[in-house]
């Protein structure tokens, strides 16, 4: 693969498009959410305002479009989002434990039966899982016919929850699957023969060993739980989620408030990974390092101490770090230069299409009341001359054959 | 049974099975049988559920098949033709997603340095947290009438007017795609990087060239990768709903759209659960499909 420089620079190409195809999108969509203009849009700049993470606009035709602070509905449904959230963890997180670790208890026969029951939920579509859970627990509430349990069949967070649970549950049950498979079971019986009760094994022995397992699937439960459309666009009912709360808002037709909140949650998904790698890459020099130290005291030779005094390298990073710095800059000197940010600005956008309405309303009404005054009179007569104009065209039959070769004969 | 106790302690055993008999039988098999007998069902106000109307019948089945019985077609064109558009769309994109993912796996498994590698890893998982519905909402705003894209053509005076992107359906399809690629990417990876380098050299050591390695070498020991990440890309596109609501134009429906009319527009759910019981059905057979095809088993296509 070294020796084909060509085949390495088209997979260097196809690999910064493929990069482009994912990230130009949502960068797009990031700076459409400081666009004044109600229209996300990048190329018609009105101003550079913060409206959209704010109070939001009220157009000039009266049409309220509210920004992320203003916006009651989105604040329901984050709470909400957040509520299913947290059942959905308390839920699924024991039970993906508790179907992993008879996983590794059962024998092969049933195990394979056992595994592909737990890891259906996953195959089958979510609007299915919504659906079912809907229909059945909508006949649980009508069999029992008023009081709790019909209040309870008919709860859209309720609902959500338990068909939510049906296929996370399976994501926490792959992730304590994979951290079983490297479990020393001798652990277990050692601590068995010392006297430990089961209840004792698993809570002092299993648990700890597990606690990785069970922090992350709470975190994937929550991610996934939180993001949820498919499903809980049925599952719901009457109340609101954040994601169907963005859906009606897209279908109603788009505001850039909505990229102003893809903004958000994009901010905070790069913090996460870029501080998760961070810490990631700081634990393994760390981990290096004492290594070093190690061989270093097993055998005190200078030969095997590596040179700590490294030069000061700049790390690549600096470089991206740099390039985004001055993209920000000239951006922000392009926006001042050109008095494209402010108040004023805005203002200005404003009373600019305030006014160009004002000036189509009344040249409408003046076509309404001139149509009026003259049709009556001259109507037959424009219209005959419209239909000579039509026929006296002599580029019209131009291609058309007939009547331009009768004319020559 | 007697063993399971005396294994975990009667505490732990008692956790365990409420935890998964609930699971299993109140989140997995009951909903999914209640709404397979739903679908047999005709579709009656409340009152007259479990009255002498309520009989088993395939109306819902044989309206999708032959339309309402007012109708003058021999079938019903409309939901068949969402139905079969849906699931070609879904290969289409399902293949076109293996051949995007393929080279960027295979780069990332075997020819990137480990701290490359990694790099490329992060920056491919980030866009996929973002919801999927912020992610055609994007793409939304490139596509739009009035859009980047658009915009963009015509200023730089490629065109006179605006290509509607959106009533062509170039918008659905690339938002699909753009939707579930991570899906097809990292089973790929998974199974590409437990290649043994050795062979690749062997390969190329005996006198195979480039493609012939890939076809022979590398493709029958990804299979496990391809067979699970085309069954995961093609179960969620067919099965997609956020997308098409955002994106697809106002005369093309989703099946899954279709399914959401029945059910939340008209207050037919006896026919919404019918329509779901063939979308399952078809996952199912797809499932099955790309085992026997590839030969994998179930625990192969979910890791």
């Amino acid at each position: 693969m070294k020796s084909q420089p060509a085949l390495k620079l088209l997979l260097g190409t196809y690999i910064f498009v493929f990069l482009a195809y994912l990230f130009g999108p949502l960068i797009i969509m990031s700076i459409t959410a400081f666009n004044s203009a109600e229209f996300p849009a990048v190329t018609p700049w009105e101003c550079f305002s913060w409206r959209w993470f704010t109070e939001g606009k009220v157009t000039y035709d009266g049409q309220r479009l509210a920004g992320l602070l203003a916006d009651t509905k989105l604040h329901d449904g984050i709470l909400t989002s957040l509520r299913i959230a947290l059942g959905v963890v308390v839920l699924s997180v024991p039970i993906g434990m508790a179907a992993a670790i008879v996983l590794t208890q059962v024998n092969s026969k049933i195990r394979t039966f056992f595994y592909s029951v737990a890891i259906m939920p996953v195959l089958f579509p979510g609007v299915v899982i919504g659906i079912s859970t809907v229909v059945l627990w909508d006949r649980i509430a009508s069999m029992t016919g008023g009081g709790a349990m019909a209040d309870i069949g008919r709860n859209g967070v309720f609902l959500t929850i338990l068909a939510q649970t049906c296929f996370i549950s399976t994501y926490c049950f792959l992730i304590f699957v994979a951290r079983l498979q490297r479990f020393d079971k001798t652990q277990e019986e050692a601590a068995l023969d010392l006297g430990a009760s089961q209840t004792q094994v698993f809570f002092k022995i299993l648990m700890p060993y597990l606690m990785p397992a069970i922090a992350s699937s709470a975190v994937i439960a929550f991610l996934y739980s939180f993001e949820n459309y498919n499903t809980t666009v049925f599952s719901i009912l009457s109340d609101q989620t954040l994601t169907t709360v963005i859906a009606s808002k897209v279908r109603l037709g788009i505001s850039p408030a909505i990229s102003a909140l893809a903004l958000v949650i994009i901010a905070i998904t790069l913090t996460a990974a870029i501080s998760y790698e961070v810490l990631k890459r700081r634990a393994e020099r760390r981990l290096a390092k004492i290594k070093q130290t190690q061989l270093h005291q097993a055998m005190p030779s200078d030969r095997l101490m590596k040179n700590q005094k490294t030069s000061f390298r700049l790390p690549k990073s600096m470089f991206l770090i740099l390039l985004v710095c001055f993209g920000v800059v000239a951006g922000g000197n392009y926006l001042v230069s050109n008095n494209l940010y402010g108040q004023q600005c805005i203002v200005a956008a404003d009373e600019a299409k305030k006014s160009n309405f004002a000036d189509q309303l009344k040249l409408l009404q003046q076509n309404v009341e001139t149509e009026a005054t003259t049709t009556p009179q001259s109507g037959p007569a424009t219209g005959s001359q419209g239909f000579n104009n039509i026929f006296g065209d002599p580029n019209l039959f131009k291609n058309f054959g007939g009547f331009d070769s009768d004319a020559k004969k | 049974m007697k063993n399971f106790f005396a294994k975990n302690g009667p505490i732990i055993s008692t956790y365990f099975l409420i935890a998964i008999g609930f699971w299993i039988i109140f989140l997995i098999i009951i909903p999914q049988l209640y709404m397979l007998d739903l679908s047999f069902r005709p579709n009656l106000p409340p009152l007259l559920r479990g009255g002498e109307e309520d009989v088993y019948t395939l109306t819902h089945y044989k309206h999708f098949l032959f339309g309402s019985e007012t109708s003058k077609d021999a079938y019903n064109y409309v939901d068949l033709k969402v139905f079969f558009t849906t699931l070609a769309t879904a290969v289409v994109i399902t293949v076109l997603s293996l051949c995007f993912c393929y080279p960027i796996a295979f780069y990332i498994a075997k020819i990137a340095e480990h701290k490359t590698a990694r790099l490329l890893i992060v920056s491919l998982i980030v866009p996929f947290w973002i919801n999927e519905l912020l992610r055609a909402f994007a793409l939304r705003i490139l596509f739009a009438g009035e859009g980047v894209i658009n915009n963009a053509l015509i200023n730089a005076g490629l065109m006179d007017n605006a290509i509607n992107f959106i009533g062509q359906d170039v918008a659905l399809f690339t938002g699909l795609t753009y939707a579930y690629l991570l899906l097809m990417m990292f089973p790929l990876y998974n199974s590409l990087e437990s290649l043994d380098t050795n062979q690749l050299e062997a390969a190329k050591d005996l006198g195979s060239s480039t493609i012939r390695t890939h076809w022979r070498v590398v493709i029958p020991h990804a299979k496990a990768g391809i067979a699970s990440g085309s069954t995961m890309v093609f179960m969620l596109t067919a099965g997609a709903l956020a997308t098409p609501v955002v994106l697809s134009s106002p005369n093309t429906f989703w099946f899954t759209q279709l399914i959401y009319q029945w059910f939340n527009m008209n207050d037919n759910w006896s026919r919404g659960a019918a329509y779901s019981v063939l979308l399952l059905l078809v996952s199912v057979i797809f499932v099955l499909l790309m085992m026997k095809l590839f030969r994998v088993k179930v625990g192969e296509i979910v890791k």
